[in-house]
């Protein structure tokens, strides 16, 4: 059954219309490495999209292939850390933490301080860092205040360093006190209902 | 004066406590009104109570507002890029296949907008002006990874409060 559920799989994959979008060579070996991920439980919607992206800005076909494999390593680096529980968006944001410089272990630290969906918490991790927080500095921000704070207050953590770092504040120095803020008027805290809510807009 | 007023009080108790002629029928009587009422009138409350209670029980199990967080539907983002000089933008990201055709922004004056219906998740996009020319989303994060040249945006929509 799980053979024919492989199989099925499989050909699901290569039936992806969607794949057409790339030359032939590439949409080969783009579906060889989705089927792989695919049977190995990662999610290859990720992989396919990665694919479509590359396709999308003209990439070249051996460059889109690279960019899938790396993704395919990451997302497995990804359900290492975080458990073969996590879902395919935390395993998204798993890699974007890791590539940021977040460590491993700080993926499983965040899994034991913090209840499911994990997505929220990772993906600060990774725009902090986007933001030239240093990554240790990131982490160690988010793993503070992941046991209470909601994906919104997380949010406007964020906005806050950001708007810091933008009004010339050092970015690690921006986070540790908007982290220590947060710790002192428990802003951050479940129900606390001080926190401003974000609007609709990434 | 207060033995007068000590007899009248003790006349009205001895009037209270005399015992009361009831029509030895009255019992019958009763137990036959309440025998004649409609079998269905007298069960009405509790069935539609329970009736009730099933369905408010019914729609919890359906709805599960106690999961609704973690496992919510789409919720609603605009996006806003503004390019005066621009004929055309596009949002494309993982949420539409990076096809610049299912995305088409409109524009006011310059200021370009489209509504996009996101489940929670972490998705990269850009916008593509003009059909040729790449431009991240200076109101979000930035791709740090982008491995094909070109400038990504990044959005998040969680699960818990956001």
């Amino acid at each position: 059954m799980i053979v024919a559920a492989l199989l099925l799989a499989t050909q699901v994959a290569a039936q992806d219309s969607r794949l057409e979008r790339l030359d032939p060579d590439t949409r080969s070996a783009v579906s060889a490495v989705v089927d792989s991920a695919r049977s190995a439980g990662l999610p290859a919607e990720a992989l396919i999209q990665r694919a479509l992206e590359g396709a999308t800005k003209g990439a070249p076909g051996a460059r889109i292939v690279a960019a899938v494999r790396r993704l395919t390593v990451d997302l497995g680096t990804a359900r290492t850390a975080l458990g073969t529980n996590a879902s395919g968006p935390e395993l998204e944001a798993g890699v974007a933490a890791l590539r940021a410089g977040a460590t491993p272990q700080v993926l499983t630290q965040l899994r034991t301080v913090r209840r499911p969906p994990l997505t929220m918490a990772l993906s600060v991790v990774a725009d902090l860092v986007a933001s030239g927080v240093p990554a240790d500095s990131a982490a160690a921000a988010v793993l503070a205040l992941a046991p209470k704070a909601r994906d919104a207050d997380l949010v406007e953590f964020r906005r806050a360093v950001e708007r810091d770092i933008a009004l010339g504040a050092p970015p690690g120095a921006a986070t540790s006190v908007r982290v220590n803020a947060g710790a002192l008027d428990n802003a951050y805290g479940v129900g606390s209902g001080n926190t401003p809510r974000p609007p609709s807009r990434p | 004066m207060f033995d007068r007023e000590d007899d009248v009080v003790e006349r009205v108790i001895q009037q209270l406590r005399r015992p009361v002629a009831i029509d030895p029928g009255l019992d019958a009587r009763v137990m036959k009104e309440i025998a004649n009422v409609p079998s269905a009138k007298r069960r009405a409350w509790p069935l539609w109570s329970l009736l009730a209670a099933a369905a408010v029980v019914g729609a919890l199990l359906i709805t599960r507002p106690w999961t609704r967080d973690a496992q919510r539907g789409p919720d609603t983002f605009q996006f806003v890029f503004v390019a005066p000089q621009a004929a055309s933008v596009s949002l494309v990201g993982d949420f539409n296949d990076w096809d610049p055709k299912r995305a088409p922004m409109q524009t006011a004056q310059g200021v370009w907008a489209t509504v996009v219906n996101l489940a929670p998740g972490r998705y990269r996009y850009a916008f593509l002006v003009n059909g040729v020319e790449w431009r991240a989303d200076p109101g979000a994060p930035s791709v740090k990874d982008d491995e094909f040249g070109t400038p990504s945006s990044v959005v998040t929509v969680g699960g818990r409060g956001s």
